[in-house]
């Protein structure tokens, strides 16, 4: 079968584009940028952690543009970020220096500086709010007047940074110690994933990977396709510095670093209890951890992360939730979006060769029974 | 005071500080803009807390622009699309790299500043607290 090339399709597709613009705005209603920046924190935290790119603004702009299709917006923030150079790389960020916002641990009711709760829905009844339909700027003024109005602060200092619940654990030898290791890190935006990975490789795609997906996969290890059994030793959701190094200096010495912002993280650190073998054949319970960490307030995704990490670190396990080839490649949101819409792209040239094998078969048999 | 806690502060604090001291020298001074603020990005790295290694957990829209004063070099990073702020950055740093006498009355400014950033940070920690879990065991 030979090659057909075919065209024709410039004015359907300038129609497409028309027709696309008309969807978004025939309803003749404008929402701003900044409306969903300020209103849309979960659908941001969410573009902003799967896009790979911390910035509520372009974020925001993603999700307006693509209508509020998650997928697209995520695509949209990695084809905009590919454009951009890479300027610098920052100091590592320490989780535990983080400026708390929420923190709880289902493994300890007692936990020193205490479990804090910060927003969340997890208390709420879940019912539908039909007053929203109503809502007036005056009210939301007012109650936030009353909010501001009944905050009492205190004169003592404030501890916004918390030591870390595994620490404590560290100190009581329930949870192995690790040293400290600044191996610079292998990046998956510059070179591909060739396996069996990196440690670094793993958590960057987890991180980056699609919510549903991570979720999904961390869901099942749990279900019994894993052999995992998590607690959470502790989720914390605040604000993390980020430092770079001086670049004219050449120095790295922390005094001489330049702040330039913050990011919102959720971060996750997963108690998974194994056995250890002792001398003497005594057999010891131990707990390793699993470790979740992503951009925004993203609490289902970074217990899923720590779930998948820890599986991911034990893939001697025959399950598919321990393969990290299965897990890593199918979790990028752009990745899978962007080879499952492929197959909605003309590909006249591969069906027809199909069609062509199909219609040889049946003629062929056609022929037989006659 | 060193360069990671001046930055903190104008990063954090009222960005008109930023504005105004970038203003006084440059109505005082050459300032050469050696690159645009221009976007780009930065890399963040994290260390993880289950093996204390590092790895890279995405990237960070940035605004980044280079000023000259005299022989001096500065530079201004900012988180976002931010130019204005850049520049200002950038002066700001320029000024203390070239020692410009401005600079030794900034530091009264910046520990201000500094202050009214602990009472917001301690303020947003207080209503933080208010949600706090205080447990009591049950008697069943």
């Amino acid at each position: 079968m030979g090659y057909i090339a075919v065209k024709g399709g410039t004015a359907a597709i300038e129609e497409s584009i028309k027709r696309l613009c008309y969807k978004r705005i025939k309803g003749k209603r404008i929402i701003e940028v900044d409306t969903i920046k300020n209103t849309m924190r979960g659908l941001i935290d969410k573009i902003m952690s799967e896009g790979s790119l911390y910035s509520k603004d372009l974020a925001a702009l993603a999700i307006k543009q693509s209508e509020g299709n998650p997928e697209e917006a995520a695509f949209l923030i990695r084809a905009y970020r590919s454009t951009l150079p890479r300027m610098h790389y920052s100091r590592a960020a320490e989780p535990g220096d983080m400026r708390i916002e929420r923190r709880i641990s289902a493994a300890f009711k007692d936990i020193p500086g205490g479990q804090i709760l910060g927003a969340s829905v997890d208390y709420t009844h879940r019912l539908l709010d039909f007053g929203l339909y109503d809502e007036e700027m005056a009210d939301l003024e007012q109650w936030l007047r009353e909010y501001d109005k009944n905050l009492i602060i205190s004169d003592g200092e404030f501890n916004t940074r918390i030591p870390k619940v595994i620490e404590f654990l560290r100190n009581e030898g329930i949870v192995a110690r690790a040293s400290i290791n600044d191996t610079e890190p292998r990046d998956v935006t510059r070179t591909s994933i060739e396996f069996p990975t990196t440690r670094c490789e793993r958590l960057q795609t987890l991180t980056r990977g699609e919510t549903g997906a991570v979720t999904a996969l961390g869901y099942a290890a749990i279900r019994g396709y894993g052999a995992v059994h998590p607690t959470v030793g502790e989720l914390r959701v605040g604000h993390l510095s980020v430092y770079i190094d001086y670049p004219f200096s050449g120095s790295n010495e922390p005094e001489d670093s330049i702040y330039i912002g913050e990011i919102q993280v959720t971060e996750v650190e997963t108690l998974i209890p194994y056995i250890v073998e002792k001398p003497g054949g005594k057999q010891e319970l131990q707990f390793s951890i699993g470790y979740g960490i992503c951009y925004g307030q993203n609490e289902t995704k970074a217990i899923a992360m720590s779930i998948l990490d820890n599986c991911l670190e034990n893939s001697h396990i025959k399950s598919p939730v321990h393969d990290e080839e299965f897990v890593l490649m199918h979790i990028d949101c752009v990745e899978a979006t962007g080879f499952i819409s492929h197959l909605k792209l003309p590909h006249y040239v591969t069906f027809q060769s199909e069609l062509d094998t199909v219609r040889k078969t049946r003629s062929h048999g056609g022929n037989n029974h006659e | 005071m060193n360069r990671k806690n001046r930055t903190t502060i104008l990063v954090k604090g009222n960005w008109q500080i930023a504005g105004s001291l970038a203003q006084e020298i440059i109505s005082k001074y050459n300032v050469r803009t050696i690159q645009k603020p221009s976007r780009g990005l930065v890399m963040i790295k994290v260390r993880e807390g289950a093996q204390n290694s590092v790895f890279y957990l995405g990237e960070m829209l940035v605004t980044e622009c280079k000023v000259q004063i005299d022989d001096k070099l500065g530079v201004g990073i900012i988180h976002d699309d931010n130019p204005e702020m850049a520049y200002n950055l950038a002066v700001i740093d320029a000024a203390y790299n070239a020692c410009l006498l401005e600079t030794s009355t900034w530091k009264a400014i910046l520990f201000a500043e500094e202050e009214r950033i602990r009472n917001r940070e301690a303020k947003e920690m207080a209503d933080v607290l208010k949600t706090k879990v205080d447990f009591t065991t049950m008697d069943v």
